[in-house]
C-alpha cells in the first residue's frame, strides 16, 4: 500500500515540474502566482501522501501549509488593485465610495 | 528497480537546487518572490523527508504564508523602479568565489570526518526525557535541556520589532477598501481554522512536533488577514496593549527562570512535578508574543499620529 502511495507521490511530484516551469516563465504576474498556488496545494496533496510511510506528522505540516499558502494570493491580489479592495479588474472607485469606506 | 523514495528524493532535491538558481538569477523583482514562496514550499516538503516535521512546520508556516505576503507587500510600497545592475569589479567576484570555495571547502571537510553511524546527543535526550516534563523530544530541548538558547530566541524577534517601530511610524491613511465577497468569504473560512490549527500546533507541542514558533506563526497569520482587509487598523492608542504582547513571552520565560533559581535551582533546572505546567505556560505566552510581533513587523511601523509632512512615504 504505501508503495502506491509513493509511486503517486512520485506522479504528483513530476506534475508540478510544469506548474515550477510556469512560475519561472510567467510571463503574467497571475501566471506566476497561480502556478505558485498549484504548487501549494501540490505540496499539500504530497504531505497527505508522505504521511503514511514517513510520518503522520506531515498531516499537520499539510494543514498548516493549506491554511497559509493562499496568504501570498492574498497580498498579491490587494497589491494589484488600484485601492487595495481585492479586485484587480475593477475601475479604482468613485470619491463618494472611497469616502464612505472611510468609517469602516 | 530504482526505490521509489529514494526517486522522489533526488527529484526534490534538484527542483530545490533548481529553484534556488533561480531566485538568484530571474531579472524580474516580482518572479523573485513567488519563486522563493516556492522554493519555502519545497523545502517543507524536504523537511518533512529528513524526518524534521518540527522545522517542516516552520517553514510552512513562515517560509510560504508570513514570508511571501510580507514580501509582495514590501514590493507593493517600492514605487522607484529598478536599477541598472552595476558591473561588480572582477576582483570582487574573485574574492566571493574564493570566500564560496572556503565555506564550501570547510563543510564538506566536516561533513566527511563526521562518523556515519554517531550516536549523537539523541541518546542523552532520550535517557533523560521522563524528567523533562513533555513527551516530544524537540519540546524537551528547546524548552528544558536547552532553554536559555531559547529563549535568546525569542529576545530576538522583541529586538526586531523594536528596530523596526524606531525607524518606521505612523497610521495608515489610505480609506479602508470596500472588501470584496470573495476576500470576505475567504476570512470568515479561513480565520476560525488558523486560530484552530495555532492553538492545537501549541498544545500537541508537549507531545509530537509543533510547539510555540510553529503555532504562533500560524496565529500570526489572523493578524495579516486582519491588517490586509484592514478589518483591523493598529491606532496610537493600541502601542500598550501591543508593547504588552511584545515583552510577554520574555518576561514570562525569564520570570519563570529566575523564580526557579530563587529556589536553589540551577534557573531552567524546572521542579519536576510542575515541569510540564511551567514549560506550557512557557510557551503560550511566547506563542502570543510570537504572533502578535510577527503581525507587527509585517505591519512594519509604529503606529503613530504624524504630521502629514514628516511621512515619508
Amino acid at each position: 500500500m504505501t508503495a502506491w502511495l509513493t509511486l503517486v507521490a512520485l506522479g504528483v511530484l513530476a506534475s508540478l515540474a510544469g506548474a515550477l516551469w510556469r512560475v519561472w516563465r510567467g510571463p503574467d504576474p497571475a501566471d506566476r502566482m497561480m502556478a505558485a498556488q498549484l504548487v501549494g496545494t501540490g505540496g499539500v496533496a504530497l504531505l497527505v501522501l508522505l504521511a503514511p510511510p514517513q510520518d503522520w506528522a506531515a498531516l499537520d505540516v499539510a494543514l498548516a501549509l493549506a491554511l497559509l499558502a493562499a496568504l501570498a494570493a492574498v497580498g498579491f491580489v490587494k497589491a494589484r488593485s488600484p485601492d487595495g479592495a481585492g479586485d484587480p479588474e475593477e475601475a479604482p472607485p468613485p470619491a463618494d465610495l472611497a469616502r464612505r469606506g472611510d468609517d469602516g | 528497480m530504482v526505490e521509489p523514495l529514494l526517486l522522489f528524493d533526488a527529484l526534490l532535491g534538484l527542483a530545490i537546487a533548481a529553484l534556488a538558481v533561480a531566485v538568484l538569477t530571474v531579472h524580474d523583482r516580482f518572479a523573485m518572490i513567488v519563486l522563493f514562496i516556492v522554493f519555502g514550499l519545497m523545502s517543507a516538503l524536504a523537511w518533512v523527508r529528513l524526518s524534521a516535521p518540527d522545522v517542516a512546520l516552520a517553514e510552512a508556516a513562515i517560509g510560504t504564508g508570513l514570508t511571501g505576503a510580507l514580501l509582495l507587500t514590501t514590493l507593493h510600497h517600492i514605487r522607484a523602479a529598478p536599477a541598472a545592475p552595476v558591473p561588480v569589479p572582477g576582483g570582487v567576484v574573485v574574492a566571493n568565489l574564493g570566500l564560496c570555495a572556503l565555506i564550501f571547502g570547510g563543510l564538506a571537510f566536516a561533513f566527511l570526518l563526521t562518523p556515519l553511524q554517531a550516536p549523537g546527543l539523541a541518546p542523552a535526550v532520550a535517557q533523560n526525557m521522563a524528567a523533562s516534563g513533555v513527551g516530544h523530544p524537540v519540546t524537551a530541548v528547546l524548552l528544558n535541556f536547552r532553554a536559555y538558547d531559547t529563549l535568546m530566541e525569542v529576545v530576538v524577534l522583541l529586538a526586531a520589532i523594536v528596530a523596526v517601530w524606531m525607524v518606521e511610524r505612523g497610521t495608515v491613511q489610505a480609506p479602508a477598501p470596500v472588501l470584496g465577497e470573495i476576500y470576505r468569504g475567504f476570512s470568515r473560512l479561513a480565520l476560525p481554522a488558523i486560530v484552530v490549527i495555532g492553538s492545537y500546533l501549541l498544545w500537541v507541542g508537549a507531545q509530537a512536533p509543533g510547539g510555540a514558533f510553529q503555532g504562533g506563526a500560524v496565529l500570526a497569520a489572523v493578524g495579516l488577514l486582519l491588517l490586509l482587509g484592514r478589518l483591523y487598523r493598529p491606532q496610537p492608542a493600541h502601542r500598550p496593549f501591543a508593547r504588552a504582547g511584545f515583552v510577554l513571552g520574555t518576561a514570562v520565560f525569564a520570570g519563570v527562570a529566575l523564580l526557579v533559581a530563587g529556589g536553589g535551582r540551577l534557573p531552567f533546572e524546572y521542579p519536576a512535578a510542575h515541569a510540564k505546567t511551567l514549560i506550557l505556560l512557557i510557551e503560550g505566552m511566547v506563542t502570543i508574543s510570537i504572533a502578535v510581533t510577527l503581525a507587527a513587523l509585517f505591519h512594519g511601523r509604529e503606529p503613530e499620529a504624524v504630521p502629514v509632512s514628516e511621512k515619508s512615504e
